[in-house]
C-alpha cells in the first residue's frame, strides 16, 4: 500500500515534472471503489506549515471512525449493559479461557484435561468414599493391561494364518467336482474335511505348544548356566601356555632395537655450512648485544619505509618483504610445528639455555648440528667426549705444529711425549699444583692442563665441577705468579706458557661461564682496590695480563658487560692517572693501549684514554725547547724533563734501525734506549692508525684526529729510521682526512606525521522544532512517560466521557423503548376501554330504545 | 720525640692485656690510698715502647685520672697530692706527644678533651674553670709539627663544632701564629691555616649551640667579639702570607673561602687580594679567586665584567687532573644559571664542555654531558645546537677552540656532534647519559650535585652492582695469545 502510494505521488511528480497537458482534469486519478465519498472526509486545517513536522491529521473520516468506534462499544459496553443485573449469566471458567488457536498449546490442553479429572473426582467423592481400592484400572476389552502382559503369547501366531486357507485338493475337490467319486456323500466328505482340519489345527497347536515349553526350558538352563559360561571363558582368555624358546627368539627379533641410530655421515661441504650458520647465529647475537638497549638499529631503520603518509593506520601493512621479519603470526612450519615467524624473539627467549648448550658443545669440542642442539643428549655428548679422550693426543699434534710452524724447536708433535701420564689427579692444593708443573717444560705444561681438564671433565662426574672452577683459579693464580716477578730472561717463556694456556683457559671458562667469570671478576676487583690505593703508580704486570685474558675469553663489544666493562673503567682509570716515567711504564701504557683496541675492535667504540696516551706518547717524542709548551693532558707533563723522554738527542744516529715490535723485555726494563725510543714511537704510531680507524666512521671523528695532527707534524723525523717515517705518513694522512670530516649539523630524527585524531561521530537526534532542557538520561525517561501518562490519561478520560454517553445513549433508548411500549399498552387500553364503553353505551342505547 | 709504636702481635695479645690493664686500674682505684707507685707505673707505660698498645693505656689513664680528678686527690697541698699532679702534667705531655702518632692521635684528642671536660669540673687548686692551657699546648704542638698531622687535626676539628672549644682556640690562635713570614716556615704555615680551617662559624654551628663543657654555657658564645677575634686573625695572615708557594696560597684561599669570607667586617679589602690570585696564577688558585670573586659579587656588588671569559678559559683538559674540579663545574653552574646571558656565550660553554668530555676521565664525562643538557634546558634559543633543520650541508665544525673569547668563538653556529660521538662511549654510563639528544630533552635539570663528589671508583663499584649477569663469551676459540680476528696484541708485540 505505501509503495504503491509512493509510487503514485512519484508518478505524479514524474507528470508534474515533465508534461503538463493542457487539459487540467488530464491527470486526475479514476475513482476508485475504495475511495470513500468525499463528503465523508474531513481535513483539518493547518494554519502554518512547520518544516520537518509531520502531521499525521491533517485529514480524517469522523463519520467512519466513529461509527467503528459504535460498533466496538456496542460489542463491548453493550454487552456488558445488557446483562447488566442478570443472574443467567454464562462463565468461562476453562484454564486459558482467553487464548485461542495457536496459544492453545499441549500444556494447557493437559491442565485442562487435569483439572477435568479433579473436578470429576470432587464430583464422585461422595459415592466412592468407601471404595479401598481407588485407583482407577486402564483395562482393554476388559482385561487389566497387567493381565494381558502377564499372559502374553510370545509365539507369534503368523504361522497360523497362512494355514486357515483351505489346501488345494480340497477345493478342487470341493468346489469343482472332483474325479467324479460322487458316491460319498457331499455331507459326510464336509464332515470328513472339518475333522479333518481340526484335528490338524489340534496337531498343530501341540506341536507348538512342546515348541514352546521345550523353549522355555533352554532358556532357564541357559540362564542358570549363563555366570558360569562367562567365568570360564575369562579365565580361559588370561591364561597363555608358556612361551617356548621359539616364541621367544621370535618376539626377541621382532622387539629388539635394532642398533642405535648414528647420525648420518656429513660431508665436508655441508659441514663447513653448518658451522659458517652457526657462526653467523653467534655473530648476530654478539651484534645485537653490541647495541645499547635504545640506540638505534641501523639496519633496521635503513630497512624500513622513509616515507609514511599521514593517512597510514600503523596497521602494520608495509611494503611486501618486509613483513616475514616483523610479525609474530601464529603459523605453522613444515615439520607441523606450530611456531611463529619471528625468529629474533624466539632466539631472545631461548637464548640463555641455548648459550649453555652452545658452550657445553663447544668446550667439549666441535661442531654439532644446530639440528642435534634441541634433542642433545647425554650420551651423545659422553660418547663424544670418550671419542676425544681416544683420540687426544693426535688431535692436539697437528694444531699445535700449524701454530708454530716458526719455531723449529717446537715441532716435536706432543704426542710422542711419553713422560707425562695420561691421567692426572686435579692437585689438591696451590703448592701441589705448581709442583707439578714446575716439574716440566713449558709445552708439557700446557698438555698437563689439558690432560687434567680431560681427566676431570664435569661431564664425566659431578664433583668435577668444583674440581674445575679450582683448577681455574689455581691458574689465575700460577699467572699471577709468573708475571708478578718477572725478569727480563724469562719474560717471553712466559708469554709463551700464556700462549700455549691460552686455549685451555677458553675451554673452562666456557665449562661454567659464570663461576669462572666471577672468579676472574674477583681476581681483578682486587686488582682494582690494590690500584685504588695509589693510582699514580702502573698495576703489576699480571693485572696487564689478566685484561689480554679478558679480551681473548669474553665477548668485549658487548655495550654492558659483567666482565668486560669494570675491565674498561679501571683500564681507563690506569690510563689517565697513573705517571709515565719510566721505560716500564711506557710499554705498560701501550700494552694496555693495544688490548684495549682488541675490545674495541669490533664494537667500535670510543675510548678517550687512549688517544690521551697515544698523544702523550708523541708528546714525550718531541724534543722542545724550555720555554715552549704544548698542550697535553695528564699524566703527561707538559714541561720539564719528562716530558721529553722519548725524544732522540740531536746527535743520535738511528736511521740504520730495523723496524722492530715491541720486546716483552721492554715491560720489565725501566732504563730508556734510543731503540726502544724508535720502537715505542714507530708503534705509538701504527697504533694511532688503527685507532683512528676504529672511530673511523663515526660521526665526530675529527674531534680525536685534530689533536694529533699538531702533535704529529712537531715530530723531528730526519733522526728516524725509514719505516717510522712511512708509519708517520700513514698516521698523518689517515688524521688529515678524518679532521678534514664535514658534517651535518644535528637534527631530530624526522618523525612520521601524526595521523588525525578519529573521533567518534556523534549522532544528533533529528530537529523537531522543540527545546527540551538538558537532562540526565534517567531524568530525561522519566520525563517522557510522564508526558505519555499524561497524554493517556487524556485519551483514557476521553475514552470515559465517550463511554458514558454511549451507556446514556443505550439508556435513553431502553427508556424511550419502554416509554413507547407503555404509550402502546395505554393506547391499547385505552381503545379496549372505549371500545368497551361503546358497546356499553350501545347497549343502553338499545335499552333506552327498548323503554321508549 | 720519638713516635711511640706499638707492635702487638694478635689481638689475643692485645685483649689480655686491656684485661690486665682494666685490673689494675680497677685495684689502683680501689685502694684507699692512691699507690703512687702504680701510678707512675702506669705513666711509664705510655712513656717507654712496650708491647702495650698505647691506646689502651691512654684509654686505662683516663679512666684513672677521671676518677682522681673526681675525688679531688689531685688538689691539695700535702705531698701525696703533689706528686699525683705531677705525674698528671706528666701524663699530659706525653698525651699531647701523641698527638702526632697517626696511628694515636684519635684516642689521644679524645682522651684530651675528656679530661678537658672533667677538669673543668673538678678545677685543680691555683687554676679557675676552663683549663685553656692545655688546649694551647695541644695546638702548639699541632702547629709545630714537621708534617701536617691529617687524622689528628681531623679528630680535633669535631671538637670545635663546640662553641667553648672553637672560642678558645680562636684566642689562642692568636697568639700562636708563627713568628716569621709564612713563606720562611710553610709546614707551619701550613699547620695553623689547617687549624683556622678547623674554626667554623657557620649558622649551623652557631644555632646547634654545643658547649663541651658544661658550666660554659653560663657565659655565652658571643658572636660579634669572636667575629673580630676572627679579624684580627685573618689581617695576621694577610700581613704574613705574601709571595707564599703555590700549595698555601690555595690553602690561604680555602681559609679565606670556607671559614672566612663571610664574618670578615669588610670583605671588599679582598679584592685587590683575589684579583692578584685570579690574574697571576692558574689552575685551581684562579678557580678559588673566582670563587672569592663570586661571593664578592654576590654580597658586595663588586662589578667584573671578564668573569665568564675567565671562567671560560678554565676549562681546559688538565682541570680533570686539579683537585678542586668539583668547585669549579659548581661554579660554573652558578655562574650559569641566570637566563639572561647571551646565546653566543652560553653556546660557547656548552661547546667546550662538550669537547672536553671527550678528553676527560669517565666521571666527568658525565657531569658535562649533564650540565650541557642543563645549560641546553635553561637557554630554549641553543637547541638549535642539536636540532637543526633537516636542509643544511654538511660542514665542518666552525666553532674555534683556541679562541680565548667565548663570544668570538662562533661556537652559536655549530652542533654537538661530540655528544653523537660519546654515544660511542666504551662505558655504558657516558653513552646513556650522551643519548639525551635524540630522543625529546627532560623536563627537569639533572641535578649535578651528585654526580660532583664521585670517582672513577665508585663507577667500577657502580658497575659491579649492576646486576647485567650474563657472562657472554667469546665463540671463538682462541689457540694461542692472538685473538681468531682483530688481533692487535701480536701484531705489535713480539711477545711470543
Amino acid at each position: 500500500m505505501v509503495a504503491k502510494g509512493k509510487k503514485a505521488s512519484a508518478d505524479a511528480v514524474y507528470a508534474k515534472k515533465t508534461t503538463r497537458s493542457a487539459n487540467p482534469f488530464d491527470n486526475s486519478t479514476a475513482q476508485s471503489s475504495k475511495r470513500g465519498n468525499p463528503f465523508d472526509v474531513h481535513v483539518n486545517k493547518e494554519k502554518f506549515k512547520i518544516l520537518g513536522r509531520i502531521c499525521k491529521h491533517d485529514r480524517g473520516m469522523p463519520g467512519v471512525s466513529r461509527a467503528k468506534a459504535l460498533q466496538k462499544r456496542a460489542q463491548t459496553l453493550g454487552q456488558q449493559f445488557a446483562v447488566k443485573h442478570k443472574t443467567n449469566r454464562f462463565k468461562d471458567n476453562r484454564i486459558g479461557k482467553h487464548l485461542s488457536g495457536d496459544q492453545l498449546t499441549e500444556s494447557v490442553m493437559n491442565a485442562r484435561y487435569l483439572a477435568e479429572k479433579m473436578s470429576q473426582v470432587r464430583s464422585n467423592q461422595k459415592a466412592e468414599k468407601f471404595n479401598l481400592n481407588d485407583d482407577e484400572l486402564l483395562t482393554h476389552r476388559g482385561q487389566t493391561l497387567e493381565e494381558i502382559e502377564q499372559y502374553r503369547d510370545e509365539r507369534s501366531d503368523d504361522e497360523e494364518l497362512d494355514d486357515e486357507a483351505l489346501d488345494a485338493d480340497f477345493t478342487a475337490a470341493a468346489h469343482f467336482g472332483g474325479e467324479g467319486d460322487s458316491a460319498q456323500d457331499r455331507q459326510a466328505a464336509i464332515d470328513e474335511m472339518i475333522v479333518e482340519q481340526k484335528r490338524r489345527k489340534n496337531e498343530i497347536a501341540k506341536e507348538k505348544d512342546e515348541v514352546y515349553d521345550l523353549t522355555e526350558k533352554l532358556d532357564a538352563n541357559y540362564k542358570l548356566l549363563l555366570p558360569l559360561v562367562a567365568k570360564v571363558t575369562k579365565d580361559e582368555q588370561d591364561a597363555k601356555p608358556p612361551p617356548d624358546a621359539y616364541d621367544k627368539l621370535l618376539k626377541e627379533m621382532i622387539f629388539e632395537p635394532r642398533g642405535s641410530v648414528a647420525d648420518k655421515l656429513i660431508n665436508p661441504d655441508e659441514l663447513a655450512k653448518q658451522e659458517a650458520a652457526r657462526l653467523e647465529k653467534l655473530e648476530n647475537e654478539r651484534l645485537r648485544r653490541m647495541r645499547a638497549d635504545g640506540e638505534e638499529d641501523e639496519e633496521a631503520s635503513v630497512a624500513k619505509p622513509k616515507h609514511r603518509s599521514a593517512d597510514d593506520l600503523d596497521d602494520g601493512y608495509f611494503l611486501a618483504g618486509e613483513d616475514d621479519e616483523g610479525d609474530d603470526t601464529l603459523a605453522y612450519d613444515l615439520d607441523g610445528n606450530l611456531g611463529t615467524h619471528l625468529n629474533g624473539k624466539k632466539e631472545a627467549v631461548l637464548k640463555g639455555d641455548e648459550n649453555e648448550d652452545d658452550d657445553d658443545k663447544e668446550g667439549e669440542e666441535e661442531e654439532e648440528e644446530d639440528s642435534d642442539e634441541e634433542s642433545d643428549s647425554e650420551v651423545d655428548n659422553l660418547s663424544d667426549l670418550k671419542e676425544s679422550e681416544s683420540e687426544s693426543e693426535p688431535e692436539e699434534a697437528p694444531k699445535a705444529s700449524k701454530k708454530k710452524a716458526k719455531k723449529s724447536a717446537d715441532t716435536i708433535p706432543a704426542s710422542l711425549d711419553t713422560s707425562i701420564p695420561f691421567t692426572i689427579k686435579m692437585p689438591k692444593t696451590y703448592e701441589d699444583f705448581t709442583e707439578l708443573l714446575s716439574k716440566h717444560a713449558t709445552a708439557q705444561k700446557a698438555i698437563i692442563i689439558e690432560r687434567i681438564i680431560k681427566c676431570n671433565h664435569p661431564k664425566l662426574e659431578g664433583v668435577n665441577r668444583e674440581n674445575v672452577v679450582k683448577l681455574y683459579s689455581f691458574l689465575l693464580q700460577y699467572l699471577k705468579d709468573l708475571f708478578e716477578d718477572a725478569s727480563e730472561q724469562d719474560i717471553r717463556e712466559h708469554f709463551q706458557l700464556l700462549s700455549k694456556l691460552m686455549p685451555y683457559l677458553y675451554e673452562l671458562t666456557q665449562l661454567n661461564p659464570e663461576r669462572m667469570s666471577n672468579t676472574l671478576l674477583e681476581v681483578i676487583k682486587e686488582k682494582y682496590e690494590e690500584f685504588r690505593k695509589n693510582h699514580k703508580m702502573y698495576p703489576s704486570l699480571d693485572t696487564l695480563v689478566y685484561f689480554k685474558l679478558v679480551a681473548n675469553l669474553y665477548s668485549t663489544s658487548d655495550f654492558r658487560h659483567p666482565v668486560v666493562t669494570p675491565c674498561f673503567i679501571f683500564i681507563q682509570h690506569v690510563l689517565s692517572r697513573s705517571r709515565v716515567r719510566t721505560r716500564q711504564e711506557i710499554s705498560m701504557g701501550l700494552f694496555l693501549v693495544t688490548v684495549v683496541l682488541e675490545f674495541v675492535s669490533q664494537s667500535k667504540r670510543l675510548v678517550p684514554a687512549v688517544f690521551n696516551f697515544l698523544q702523550g706518547i708523541v708528546h714525550m717524542s718531541i724534543p722542545k725547547r724550555d720555554v715552549e709548551q704544548l698542550e697535553i693532558t695528564p699524566p703527561f707533563e707538559r714541561d720539564g724533563p719528562l716530558s721529553k723522554l722519548l725524544a732522540l738527542p740531536a746527535n743520535t744516529e738511528s736511521t740504520k734501525l730495523e723496524p722492530q715490535q715491541l720486546q716483552p723485555t721492554d715491560l720489565v726494563t725501566q732504563t730508556i734506549t734510543p731503540d726502544f725510543k724508535v720502537r715505542a714511537l714507530d708503534t705509538s704510531l701504527l697504533l694511532i692508525k688503527e685507532a683512528l680507524q676504529l672511530v673511523e666512521e663515526h660521526v665526530g671523528a675529527c674531534y680525536l684526529a685534530q689533536p694529533f695532527l699538531a702533535l704529529l707534524s712537531r715530530l723531528p723525523l730526519e733522526s728516524y729510521p725509514e719505516h717510522v717515517h712511512q708509519h708517520h705518513k700513514d698516521a698523518t694522512e689517515l688524521a688529515e682526512k678524518l679532521a678534514a670530516q664535514k658534517m651535518k649539523p644535528l637534527a631530530p630524527a624526522e618523525k612520521k606525521p601524526k595521523a588525525l585524531r578519529l573521533l567518534e561521530p556523534r549522532f544528533e537526534a533529528v530537529y523537531d522544532d522543540k527545546r527540551r532542557p538538558k537532562m540526565s538520561k534517567a531524568k530525561e525517561e522519566r520525563a517522557k512517560l510522564l508526558h505519555k501518562i499524561k497524554r493517556e490519561k487524556k485519551g483514557a478520560i476521553r475514552e470515559i466521557r465517550r463511554d458514558t454517553s454511549f451507556v446514556q445513549m443505550l439508556r435513553l433508548k431502553q427508556t424511550l423503548q419502554s416509554d413507547k411500549e407503555r404509550h402502546e399498552k395505554v393506547k391499547r387500553i385505552y381503545q379496549e376501554a372505549s371500545v368497551q364503553q361503546g358497546e356499553l353505551n350501545e347497549l343502553s342505547r338499545a335499552k333506552k330504545k327498548k323503554k321508549f | 720525640m720519638k713516635p711511640l709504636t706499638v707492635k702487638v702481635n694478635d689481638d689475643t695479645g692485645k685483649s689480655l692485656a686491656k684485661k690486665k690493664l682494666q685490673s689494675k686500674a680497677n685495684s689502683l682505684l680501689n685502694a684507699e690510698q692512691v699507690d703512687i707507685k702504680t701510678l707512675k707505673g702506669f705513666v711509664q707505660l705510655l712513656n717507654t715502647p712496650d708491647n702495650m698498645p698505647a691506646g689502651e693505656v691512654m684509654n686505662t689513664l683516663e679512666v684513672i685520672f677521671k676518677n682522681l680528678l673526681k675525688r679531688k686527690a689531685i688538689d691539695g697541698t700535702e705531698k701525696q697530692g703533689l706528686k699525683i699532679k705531677k705525674l698528671y702534667e706528666e701524663t699530659w705531655l706525653l698525651l699531647i706527644e701523641n698527638l702526632l702518632v697517626d696511628s694515636q692521635c684519635s684516642v689521644a684528642v679524645k682522651v684530651c678533651m675528656q679530661l678537658i671536660k672533667v677538669e673543668a669540673k673538678h678545677p685543680i687548686a691555683p687554676n679557675k674553670g676552663w683549663p685553656t692551657y692545655w688546649i694551647r699546648g695541644m695546638l702548639e704542638t699541632l702547629i709545630n709539627s714537621d708534617t701536617t698531622p691529617t687524622t689528628a687535626l681531623a679528630n680535633y676539628g669535631k671538637y670545635c663544632k663546640n662553641l667553648d672549644v672553637l672560642e678558645i682556640t680562636l684566642t689562642q690562635l692568636k697568639s700562636l701564629v708563627p713568628d716569621e713570614d709564612f713563606k720562611d716556615s710553610p709546614i707551619k704555615a701550613m699547620n695553623f691555616l689547617s687549624i683556622v680551617n678547623l674554626l667554623d662559624m657557620g649558622k649551623s654551628v652557631l644555632s646547634t649551640a654545643d658547649y663541651h663543657v658544661e658550666s660554659a654555657k653560663k657565659q655565652t658564645f658571643n658572636y660579634e667579639l669572636n667575629r673580630k677575634r676572627l679579624n684580627n686573625l685573618w689581617a695576621t695572615i694577610m700581613a704574613k702570607g705574601n709571595e707564599v708557594d703555590e700549595k698555601l696560597h690555595r690553602q690561604i684561599l680555602v681559609v679565606l673561602l670556607e671559614r672566612v669570607i663571610n664574618h670578615l667586617n669588610d670583605p671588599i679589602q679582598l679584592t685587590d687580594f683575589l684579583m692578584d690570585s685570579l690574574h697571576q696564577f692558574d689552575g685551581p688558585i684562579a678557580l678559588l679567586a673566582l670563587q672569592g670573586i663570586f661571593t664578592l659579587m654576590q654580597k658586595q656588588n663588586i662589578t667584573y665584567p671578564d668573569v665568564y671569559e675567565k671562567l671560560y678559559n678554565m676549562f681546559y683538559p688538565r682541570m680533570f687532573h686539579n683537585k678542586y674540579k668539583a668547585r669549579l663545574f659548581y661554579l660554573a653552574d652558578i655562574f650559569l644559571t641566570s637566563t639572561h646571558l647571551p646565546e653566543n656565550l652560553v653556546a660557547a660553554f656548552v661547546k667546550r664542555l662538550a669537547r672536553l668530555a671527550l678528553q676527560s676521565p669517565t666521571e666527568d664525562a658525565v657531569i658535562m654531558i649533564r650540565f650541557v643538557c642543563n645549560l641546553l634546558l635553561r637557554h630554549t634559543g641553543l637547541q638549535k645546537l642539536i636540532r637543526a633543520s633537516h636542509a643544511v650541508d654538511e660542514v665542518s665544525d666552525p666553532y674555534n677552540q683556541t679562541e680565548t673569547d667565548p663570544v668570538k668563538s662562533e661556537a652559536i653556529n655549530s652542533s654537538l656532534w661530540e655528544i653523537t660521538l660519546l654515544q660511542k662511549h666504551v662505558v655504558p654510563e657516558v653513552a646513556n647519559a650522551a643519548r639525551f639528544i635524540n630522543s625529546s630533552l627532560p623536563v627537569m635539570e639533572f641535578d649535578l650535585a651528585p654526580l660532583l663528589d664521585r670517582k672513577e671508583c665508585n663507577i667500577f663499584d657502580d658497575e659491579l652492582q649492576s646486576k647485567a649477569k650474563q657472562f657472554a663469551l667469546n665463540y671463538e676459540r682462541p689457540t694461542n695469545l692472538a685473538l681468531p680476528k682483530n688481533q692487535f696484541v701480536t701484531k705489535y708485540w713480539d711477545l711470543i
